[in-house]
């Protein structure tokens, strides 16, 4: 009997051992138990906050003025495009880069602020930090940061400059839905996107930044 | 030398389930391992049934790099066209990645498909977080200019604008703004398609450690897919291969990310959402449509099938179970039971 004893104490140590390399194997399941419960919860607050962007908001009196200004500033865009679109032949003739010149020669001395006007932006940064900034906005800001070019490793970098081009090899940040139904709504032929954390105004035809807010969003805390 | 204690061996008998347990969660939720390796030849083993009438097509995500996993998966597809006719492909964004110069778009584009594209293989895109907006006016990717569109497919690939059959939503989930939401809606409400089928870049499901589900985009996409009834969704942006579990509707999800670029082991196990997971190489889809019935198989760079199936379309009756039908390998010409 004495002489068996040190074989038993050898399986009861292997099985402590197995036991052990089991509970270190199966320690991320049981600390994330189908992962399923933990998205349904933050699924359904990323749905209330969409929710929320969804449905009409009041705006005080000189936020409506402001908002009115900035769209008679995009309608002002919007004209040059739609006449050097038709100076050049129409969409089917031109190229994002025979487009963008034209319209950069038109508006050779536009400046940033022109549409992003100063009185319009304390609204698109309240707007964008009402969407980026606090506890139920993680999934916005991981949209952000996804393509953004200051933020992919594989991007080619972009310079926010008015009559830049955006360069072809560039990603382009994920624009999170909250936020567009939040921002200012655009004509097709304009988009806004952000460049690490400043909005830009993209010509999404001639692939040309017609504006940009620096800083505009908050600090992006997300990997 | 001395006994164990019963303490000891009580601690391990305790901690035995916790091995069982480790181990079937291992087996259960781990994709099946393949290695990377490089294809030593084409081959295609076909699962689908190659019904008559089917609506037939491949499905294709984040392919555009250029490289050799690209050209490999290519090679595949066109292997498997010779045995399965699919008459289109839909690719679900991030398809030209980088620069997309015309030399780009034919080292990324036009020179891997060449054999699909040459038998007139329409390739029907929608656009992913890196490919240029301009692309939507790049003649090979169907888009006619739209970021976001809509088709019917009847019988044979032959598209039409209205009627019964399988209807297409291409979405642009890059930038889901309140106009493309509002024609989505609509058209998601006045189609009368038996199949409703949508496909985007960003996964609503998703158990990729890179990205994970698209929280925000499926808060605006998923009451509009249940609410008009969309039977399933394709989409990409993670670089794996993902079968979903149906969700809400009874809607059926599939990751298709890894047809140029890959993250091996990149599918978070064991996740509740996946059905099937596959992140040890590059993949392509074929889809097969027939009654209420859409069939599936994925195939890996070595002609693998990592995943093959039958999903019944949500809200029809239940259909009896398809009956097995033998593989057909072309090598050997001989059919061998699945």
């Amino acid at each position: 009997m004495e002489t068996k004893a040190p074989m038993t104490g050898g399986i009861a140590l292997r099985i402590l051992a197995g036991s052990l390399a089991a509970l270190w194997l199966a320690a991320p399941a049981l600390a994330h138990p189908m992962e399923s419960p933990q998205e349904k919860v933050e699924a359904a607050k990323v749905a209330k906050k969409v929710e929320k962007a969804k449905s009409p908001k009041r705006q005080a009196k000189e936020e409506v003025e402001a908002l009115e200004y900035f769209q008679k500033q995009v309608a002002k865009y919007v004209r040059i495009h739609e006449v050097q679109l038709a100076r050049l032949g129409g969409q089917k003739a031109v190229t994002a880069k025979a487009l963008a010149d034209a319209i950069a020669a038109d508006r050779a001395r536009a400046m940033q602020g022109d549409v992003f006007v100063p009185r319009v932006q304390p609204l698109l940064r309240r707007l964008i930090a009402e969407q980026l900034k606090g506890p139920d906005t993680q999934a916005a800001a991981k949209a952000v940061v996804e393509g953004n070019p200051a933020k992919e490793a594989d991007s080619v970098p972009v310079v926010p400059r008015v009559n830049a081009v955006y360069p072809s090899g560039a990603t382009r940040s994920t624009v999170p839905p909250s936020l567009l139904l939040s921002l200012p709504p655009l004509p097709e032929c304009l988009h806004y996107r952000f460049v690490n954390r400043d909005l830009i105004l993209v010509d999404s035809v001639a692939q040309i930044i017609v504006d940009y807010l620096p800083a505009a969003a908050p600090p992006l805390g997300v990997k | 030398m001395t006994r164990p204690t019963p303490r000891l061996l009580f601690f391990c008998l305790a901690l035995s389930p916790v091995l069982i347990a480790a181990l079937w969660i291992d087996t259960a939720f781990r994709p099946e391992p393949t290695a990377i390796v490089a294809p030593a030849e084409v081959s295609a083993t076909l699962t689908l049934p190659l019904k008559e009438g089917s609506v037939r097509f491949a499905v294709l995500g984040d392919t555009g790099t250029g490289g050799t996993a690209q050209y490999d998966v290519a090679r595949q597809m066109a292997a498997f066209h010779q045995e399965f006719p699919f008459e289109f492909v839909i690719m679900v964004g991030d398809n030209i990645i980088g620069a997309d110069s015309p030399g780009d778009m034919a080292a990324k584009f036009s020179t891997p498909y060449k054999a699909l594209l040459d038998k007139g293989i329409e390739f029907r895109a929608v656009l992913g977080n890196h490919d240029s907006p301009t692309q939507r006016f790049y003649k090979p990717f169907n888009m006619a200019g739209e970021r976001y569109y809509t088709y019917r497919v009847a019988k044979a690939g032959a598209f039409e604008p209205t009627g019964g059959g399988v209807r297409f939503f291409a979405v642009e989930t890059d930038y889901l703004d309140k106009p493309q939401i509002e024609w989505l809606e609509k058209e998601l409400s006045s189609s009368n398609s038996e199949w409703k089928i949508a496909y985007f870049h960003h996964p609503l499901y998703s158990s990729g450690k890179a990205h994970g589900s698209s929280l925000e985009t499926r808060a605006i996409l998923e009451p509009l897919f249940v609410k008009y009834g969309l039977s399933a969704a394709f989409s990409g942006h993670d670089h794996v291969y993902e079968r979903i579990k149906p969700q809400k509707g009874g809607i059926g999800y599939w990751v298709s990310g890894a047809g140029g670029r890959l993250r091996v082991g990149d599918l978070r196990v064991p996740s509740a959402l996946t059905a099937k997971g596959f992140d040890r190489d590059c993949h392509f889809m074929l889809v097969e449509i027939s009654g209420d019935d859409l069939y599936y198989q994925a195939i890996s760079r070595t002609g693998t099938t990592v995943d093959s199936g039958v999903f019944h379309r949500p809200g029809a009756l239940a259909a009896a179970s398809p009956t097995p039908r033998p593989v057909v390998s072309p090598a050997s010409g001989a059919p061998a039971t699945r």
